[in-house]
């Protein structure tokens, strides 16, 4: 399968928004929508628990894949001289340190 | 048995299979082997990297979407025990499991547009760079995952 020619900008666009996208929504609490288990229901936007925990995990996701997408097919309108230096690499080095800052964020219960 | 108790082993062994491709071709990245190996670890080093790709990404959004049904499951029944007990490290390593499998599946796109064939020989780096960031992902979440399913028990 042969993809578009400015399938590797989009990509790589992509990978670095979806990232850093999604720790700023955990950080901040952007859901796009709440999942209450306990009574299997959703919410849109960031709600408060119903009848047991609400789960934002999924609305995160949501908001990075939304955020993401758009980021990608807008760095496709670059010019090629600007998104031709744009360094492939990125997306792992931004997802690393992404998951880095988790580790950080997370470090309370590691150390109780 | 259940039908989570079903998915959950169905997770397991797709994550089996991913940990399996990922391995085989982080080593064939950093350790390939040019001439045909004698030994099992040779052989283990010789496989074609490129032809895991396609494998990898399915897998993973496989194994992605059946955690995500699941994780509800645990949500209410596992995480609860968890907090009770007092196994905040356990917990803690379940919420990096959640947000390095998030993270891992953001970088689907551009691992699938690299390790596409034909390789182009100036990514080999961004292709190694990319395995071994989404075999790290993986074995992470598959310890932690078996650790914590550990704590529940089966079936219970």
């Amino acid at each position: 399968m042969k993809p578009p020619r400015r399938f590797p900008v989009f990509a790589i666009v992509f990978g670095i928004a979806f990232a850093v996208v999604y720790v700023i929504a955990v950080e901040k609490n952007y859901a796009l929508f709440t999942y209450h288990p306990a009574v299997n229901a959703f919410g849109a936007g960031v709600q408060e628990a119903k009848d047991g925990p609400a789960m934002y995990w999924y609305g995160w996701l949501a908001t990075a894949g939304i955020a993401a997408s758009v980021a990608g097919a807008l760095a496709c309108f670059l010019p090629e001289s600007l998104t031709r230096r744009l360094w492939p690499g990125w997306a792992w080095v931004i997802a690393v340190a992404v998951m880095a800052a988790f580790a950080w964020i997370l470090r309370n219960f590691f150390l109780r | 048995m259940n039908s989570t108790t079903v998915l959950l082993i169905i997770h397991g062994l797709l994550a089996v299979a991913l940990l399996g491709a990922l391995t085989h071709q982080a080593v064939s990245v950093w350790a390939p082997v040019r001439k045909p190996a004698g030994s099992f670890i040779g052989r283990f080093r010789s496989v074609p990297g490129a032809s895991y790709g396609n494998a990898v990404v399915v897998l993973y959004l496989l194994t992605f979407m059946l955690g995500g049904i699941i994780y509800p499951d645990y949500r209410l029944e596992v995480r609860v025990v968890v907090e009770q007990l007092g196994l905040w490290s356990q917990n803690g390593a379940f919420e990096l499991k959640e947000h390095f499998a998030a993270v891992g599946l953001g970088l689907l796109p551009v691992y699938w547009y690299y390790w596409r064939q034909p390789l182009a020989a100036e990514h080999e780096r961004t292709r190694a760079a990319l395995t071994t960031t989404l075999a790290l992902i993986v074995w992470w979440n598959f310890l932690v995952g078996h650790v914590l399913n550990n704590i529940r028990g089966f079936g219970s």
